[in-house]
């Protein structure tokens, strides 16, 4: 069972790099999204599988959507055709690597982590709390970022003068 | 308290875009400068004391509550926390002037100060992912910062920064969940002592490699660089002078020294690839430089050159070499943002980078071609100037740890350095007035402040070098040499 979510997490993830049509690789990846949200379900992981169900497959896709649908499509842009065979190779590299040597690596190390002690709320609060002003400092950052870039032009357009 | 140093910037970014709504430039100019100000008299006179006997963790606090959050003030930390306070001040001094003509200054002023936070809260944290944190933080920030003037080449430039960072992040994190795997814990001094107990040679090598790239790509050396002359000549001049005074040195080599000395410790073979990859950093940064016509691009290829001089200090491992490492990391920190400044008020005052296209700007603007000449000297290593100082540790360090060739070449790249710093010097501000540029006027007030403020201490710093080494390198070389033991004895909780 969890050979067959990580078979469909990866052609999705796949898919959603590959594919031209920029809506249908935002549907695969929310796809890929609620298979990685089953395996941390099935892993015992129940907090992060909620959100990546609700935020990345559910809230980001939306987003996603909204901003594919509020821009013009322009036919006329010429990709590059080396994302085609340069990806797949990368990816077998990274799956040969991973089958060789991780497992075995991995395998072998006698690992001194101990389960999780403590609820999901005193982890978060209590034990990471430093994380959570970083946390504070990013969202803020996103913020400050919109309200920077989105801002009305006028004089402020110094930079096309430079080409 | 320490703390402060994180909160302040955090709560006054919050803020600056109600208060840039009562008063569009009065108000944020004010604050930001008061800040950075505060900061910088806060880490000499409060915090300096407290690595008296060496470093402490500190505890912070909210209104007499205490919070689960333990802050790193060492010789290390402290450091960087003064030369980032040093060169914000420098930078918002001159964005009282400079940032006129982009508009929403609060909103520059609170991004500025986010990324403030991010350094700081990065330099002050004890365990990996603190570090993850708040690196993202700052880079966030600077993403905003550098498409800040919203043109072309500035939204393509922080598109491609965006997504070799983006990769970066990637690496690190990917490093850092290997090692909560392995030793159940992500603080300093527990990861230091699981690995101990592990031993377990090979998969700290692969998790070397992932934070090599990682901070590596952070740090733009050679051969992850390809982001930097991008990103940094795009951004407004103060900007850039931050990214390339401070960021790539607090997200880069901060972080990846940190790990390397204080959590992992050095081996012999990370030695090999760090003094390879400073060597090459260079050599192709200087090379690069010497083929550019834009100003600001040149700058930036520079950037990548003198950090690989830093890599190469911390790599040879030695005390003398950390030392020159760190005064290297210092005094660049004060000559890049100086040149940085003094590129963007001759962009200003001609409108353009093209060094083709000045020409004895020196009679027009003699305050900045005098600055800038201070900082070329210093760059390139002239005595008595700073960089003279800290490249000569460095090549001293070399010699004395039995790498006679990489001191040669450390050398060499010096004379690049000094050749293509001359052909900026004369196409800029030497020789005939262009006719075009016969009505162009001295940077405005705070601008020539914030520069000859940076020229003076890189002067000062070259003169008075003895007393810097002892007041600040030395401890911050002493956390360094000290290994992992730093770790396990003193921030082993």
């Amino acid at each position: 069972m969890h050979l067959l979510l990580m078979i469909g997490l990866v052609v999705f993830s796949i898919v959603s790099v590959l594919i031209h049509d920029l809506l249908k690789a935002a549907i695969s990846l929310a796809a890929a999204s609620i298979f990685l949200a089953l395996i941390f379900f099935r892993m015992n992981a129940v907090y992060a599988g909620v959100f990546e169900v609700s935020v990345v497959a559910g809230l980001i896709t939306v987003l996603f959507i909204t901003a594919i649908a509020l821009t013009r499509s322009d036919e006329n842009v010429n990709e590059s055709k080396y994302h085609l065979f340069i990806f797949p190779l990368f990816f077998a590299g990274l799956v040969i690597i991973d089958v060789l040597v991780m497992k075995n690596l991995l395998g072998r190390i006698p690992a001194i982590s101990s389960p999780e002690t403590g609820s999901f709320g005193d982890v978060l609060w209590k034990g990471r709390s430093f994380d959570l002003i970083g946390q504070i400092g990013v969202i803020f950052a996103g913020v400050l970022a919109v309200l920077a870039l989105f801002r009305p032009k006028g004089k402020s357009a110094q930079g096309d003068k430079h080409e | 308290m320490i703390f402060l140093f994180i909160i302040i910037p955090l709560v006054l970014a919050s803020l600056m875009p109600l208060l840039g709504k009562i008063s569009k430039r009065f108000l944020p100019d004010l604050l930001a400068n008061a800040t950075m100000l505060f900061l910088l008299v806060f880490s000499v006179i409060y915090a300096k004391p407290l690595i008296a006997k060496g470093g402490i963790i500190q505890q912070a606090f909210w209104f007499g509550t205490p919070l689960n959050i333990r802050l790193l003030v060492d010789g290390f930390s402290l450091f960087m926390l003064f030369t980032i306070s040093l060169v914000s001040l420098a930078v918002t001094l001159y964005s009282i002037d400079y940032m006129e003509h982009y508009g929403a200054k609060a909103n520059y002023y609170a991004l500025l100060l986010l990324m403030i936070a991010g350094m700081n809260g990065l330099v002050l944290a004890t365990d990996l992912f603190n570090i993850y944190m708040f690196l993202e933080v700052a880079a966030v920030a600077s993403y905003a910062l550098v498409a800040f003037g919203l043109g072309h080449d500035e939204l393509e430039a922080s598109f491609k920064y965006l997504m070799l960072s983006a990769v970066a992040s990637a690496f690190i994190l990917l490093a850092i969940t290997i090692i909560f795997a392995l030793t159940g814990g992500v603080g300093f001094g527990a990861v230091a002592a699981g690995l101990k107990m592990l031993n377990i040679k090979y998969v700290v090598g692969f998790c070397s490699a992932l934070f090599l790239m990682g901070f590596g790509l952070k740090a733009a050396i050679v051969p992850f660089h390809s982001w930097l002359p991008d990103a940094h000549p795009s951004a407004p001049a103060p900007i850039s002078a931050m990214l390339s005074g401070v960021l790539i040195k607090v997200s880069g080599v901060y972080a990846m020294m940190r790990i390397f000395m204080n959590v992992f410790g050095l081996t012999p073979a990370l030695t090999s690839v760090l003094s390879v990859l400073g060597i090459v950093s260079i050599f192709v940064g200087a090379l690069a430089a010497l083929g550019q016509n834009d100003i600001k691009r040149m700058l930036a290829y520079s950037s990548i050159s003198q950090i690989g001089y830093v890599v190469l200090g911390f790599a040879i491992g030695t005390p003398l070499g950390i030392l020159g490492g760190l005064f290297h990391l210092f005094n660049h920190a004060l000559f890049k943002s100086l040149l940085f400044l003094n590129a963007g008020a001759v962009e200003q005052s001609t409108g353009t980078r093209s060094l083709d296209k000045m020409g004895g700007l020196a009679k027009r603007m003699p305050l900045t071609a005098a600055t800038s000449a201070v900082a070329s000297l210093s760059i390139a290593g002239i005595p008595p100037l700073n960089g003279f100082w800290s490249k000569l540790l460095i090549i001293i360090a070399l010699v004395q740890a039995k790498m006679p060739v990489l001191a040669v070449l450390a050398v060499l790249g010096s004379v690049v350095t000094l050749w293509y710093y001359l052909v900026l010097q004369r196409n800029a501000f030497f020789g005939r007035l262009n006719e075009t540029w016969k009505a162009v006027k001295e940077a405005p007030f705070w601008m020539s402040v914030s520069t000859v403020m940076l020229a003076l201490l890189c002067i000062i710093t070259g003169l008075l070098f003895p007393l810097i080494i002892r007041s600040w390198l030395q401890p911050a070389t002493d956390v360094l040499s000290g290994g992992v033991g730093v770790a396990l004895n003193f921030l082993g909780f």
